[in-house]
């Protein structure tokens, strides 16, 4: 089990990765950046299997990994994230999707550990808003 | 009476600030023979050919291909069947990538937005039972199509064709991989357009009638950009293949020129994208003949295809779509494109279906055959709004041209990252201007709605195209003279080393069914592999 220090004083961390080989990183760019102004540590990794962003994500002890895809693989690479963390003992790592994925495809993602999605048109104050509240929930879930 | 205007700015989708109404005054300087002068003569700012529409009715290619190359030829047959006069080939990202379908990274994105097409053999699978000779077909590949290109010119040869009969475009470009979008396994820019300019001899001593580049602004344009930033890139790109030769001087400029093509989109912003086009011809024509002192007209002609804008198009309210799509294809024939591919309408939601494709290509119809816009040429030419823009887009782009050439030119801009930069820069200006309704989305950030008010059918990928593929593959590695694969291979490796012209080695490994993968492996090795500095 890995240990987190507990409270809202620590930096929330962030996982930027797009599974497989999709190229379209538009979405990845405006998340990415408006996490950063809001003041969280976001490491951008691109384009990478599931197994390389699980890796990635314990290695550098992230709160959150954001998946943004858009090629139609969402169904086969976002349930291998989650299960892959999940093999490694990392499932308090809160999983968020975003990109072109159908809203009936939705409930399949959270089944499979997936946290939320967001569809294209998501303002990005909310999608700030919604990654703090939750780790600080995750972090200490009286605090809300 | 007064008439007050309503708040709020008026301004071009590029920011270029409007007045309420044009009147000669503004196009003062303009003169007739040497800014506009009839179609088909010099600048060609209203049209390339004299007769335009009336003459040929612009191609209307869908760019298609999913699942495998099996499943693929279905759909090219029943769109040969349905009159469709040319065939663009979507191939899969790993494709794109220069990867084999059974590479251990590529499984899940085998056969979604494209077709896998591995070897000579899924080429020969692809078009069986088409007759090629009569068709154009698209050769839409990324920074490695100069293979992808030899597998359908090898395709051609093994039933006979002559090669110099072939009629086609490969779209041999290295902005879109290598620049706007993220591909894995590239190569670094200086390398890649090594081996497309040698595509670009190559061809055109072989087969004359075929394009070997489409430089393509297209996915510049959906990374943010805006008309006039996207004319410059059209140029700076043409430019760094024109330099490219031009070091080598292995054949004259005008050979090498002639069988340029262009590939740009269409946006929202109707008559801005119109004067785009046209601007786009006249620097083109000025750029040949100025810069590079070109007489041979069949180099001044810039031969445009047009694809509607796929950033334009919402997730919301999907079918609103249509209404975007079909301005843009307007806009994309009032400003006289040779070729246009119509987005589906539902491509926000999922890849697009039959359905959607059929509504695309019905859309472009109905503009030929019942809007009578294709009677005469350039019917808006003359207007002293378009004409003033013509000209307002045309003079920011040379000045934005001026500042890609301060970063080095479009390789070494892509190399520095100084392009993706300005990408970064407009995509996250462009998502602030959403957010505070500057710019207005019908459906997503005005008219929305809580539920949504179409339902939609949605497209599923072959969720078994990376096991057929992979068992194919592997069937191939056991039945081919894998000696004559590895000599190919071998020979690549040295005319590669040597500086030759790769297209010869290139055509004798897909000959013997050397895989996409192997082929780029031997660029790999040799120049190492790059990825594309996104700054992030």
């Amino acid at each position: 089990m890995r240990m987190k220090v507990e409270g809202e004083t620590k930096e929330i961390r962030v996982l930027m990765a797009k599974p497989g080989l999709d190229g379209h990183w538009r979405g990845a760019i405006v998340v990415t950046t408006a996490l950063r102004n809001a003041g969280m540590e976001v490491i951008y990794v691109g384009n990478q299997t599931p197994q390389a962003i699980v890796e990635a994500a314990i290695q550098e002890d992230v709160d959150v990994v954001g998946l943004s895809i858009l090629s139609s693989a969402h169904l086969k690479l976002i349930p291998e994230v989650t299960r892959r963390l999940h093999e490694r003992g990392a499932e308090e790592i809160i999983v968020l999707a975003g990109g072109i994925i159908p809203r009936e495809d939705v409930p399949l993602l959270k089944q499979a550990g997936v946290d939320e999605v967001f569809q294209p048109g998501s303002k990005l104050t909310s999608i700030v808003n919604y990654v703090k509240h939750r780790v600080i929930h995750k972090r200490s879930p009286s605090a809300i | 009476m007064q008439h007050k205007e309503s708040e709020g700015k008026f301004e071009t989708g590029s920011g270029i600030p409007v007045k309420v109404a044009y009147t000669p005054d503004d196009v003062r300087d303009l003169d007739y023979e040497r800014d506009l002068a009839l179609p088909g003569v010099p600048p060609y700012t209203r049209g390339v050919y004299p007769t335009m529409y009336r003459g040929r009715l612009w191609t209307i290619r869908r760019y298609s291909g999913y699942g495998t190359p099996e499943e693929t030829n279905e759909l090219y047959r029943h769109e040969y069947r349905e009159g469709q006069t040319g065939f663009s080939i979507a191939f899969d990202t790993p494709t794109n990538s220069g990867l084999d379908s059974d590479d251990p990274r590529v499984g899940a994105d085998v056969g979604i937005g494209g077709v896998p097409v591995c070897s000579l053999d899924d080429m020969e699978i692809l078009f069986e039972g088409l007759p090629i000779e009569k068709v154009a077909t698209s050769v839409t590949g990324k920074a490695f199509s100069h293979v992808q290109q030899a597998m359908y010119f090898a395709m051609a040869e093994k039933r006979g064709l002559e090669l110099k009969e072939l009629r086609g475009t490969t779209q041999a470009d290295i902005l879109t991989a290598l620049g706007c979008m993220n591909y894995i396994d590239q190569i670094a820019p200086r390398h890649a357009i090594r081996l497309l300019a040698d595509l670009v001899e190559w061809s055109s001593e072989v087969a004359p009638r075929w394009h070997p580049v489409s430089f393509d602004t297209y996915n510049a344009r959906e990374n943010g950009v805006n008309a006039y930033q996207e004319l410059a890139i059209l140029m700076a790109d043409a430019i760094a293949y024109i330099e490219e030769e031009r070091k080598r001087g292995r054949i004259p400029l005008e050979q090498y020129i002639r069988g340029f093509s262009f590939n740009m989109g269409s946006h929202n912003d109707f008559l801005e994208e119109i004067a785009k086009f046209r601007a786009a011809r006249r620097m083109w024509y000025r750029l040949v003949k100025d810069r590079y002192g070109i007489d041979d007209a069949r180099c001044h002609i810039l031969r445009l295809h047009v694809q509607s804008s796929g950033i334009t198009h919402t997730t919301q309210q999907p079918l609103n779509n249509l209404m975007r799509i079909a301005f843009q294809v307007l806009a994309a024939v009032l400003g006289g494109a040779q070729s246009v591919h119509a987005n589906g309408y539902d491509e926000g939601l999922c890849l697009p279906t039959e359905q959607s494709m059929l509504l695309s290509i019905r859309t472009e119809q109905i503009v030929q055959h019942e809007t009578n816009v294709i009677n005469t040429a350039d019917p808006l030419g003359g207007s002293y709004y378009l004409e003033w823009l013509t000209n307002e887009l045309e003079t920011r782009a040379w000045q934005y041209l001026k500042r890609i050439e301060e970063a080095g030119g479009l390789v070494e801009a892509l190399e520095s990252g100084w392009l993706q930069g300005e990408f970064r820069k407009a995509i996250i200006e462009h998502q602030k201007r959403l957010e505070t309704v500057e710019v207005k989305v019908v459906g997503v950030n005005c008219f929305e709605m809580e539920e949504e008010p179409y339902q939609v059918r949605l497209f599923r990928p072959n969720p078994r195209a990376a096991e057929i593929q992979t068992e194919k593959l592997q069937k191939l590695r056991r039945k081919r003279d894998n000696q004559k694969v590895e000599e190919a291979l071998r020979e690549l490796r040295e005319v590669t080393k040597q500086g030759e012209n790769v297209m010869p080695a290139v055509m004798k490994g897909v000959g013997a069914y050397a895989t996409m993968g192997e082929i780029c492996n031997v660029w790999r090795d040799i120049y190492g592999t790059w990825s594309t500095p996104i700054g992030l």
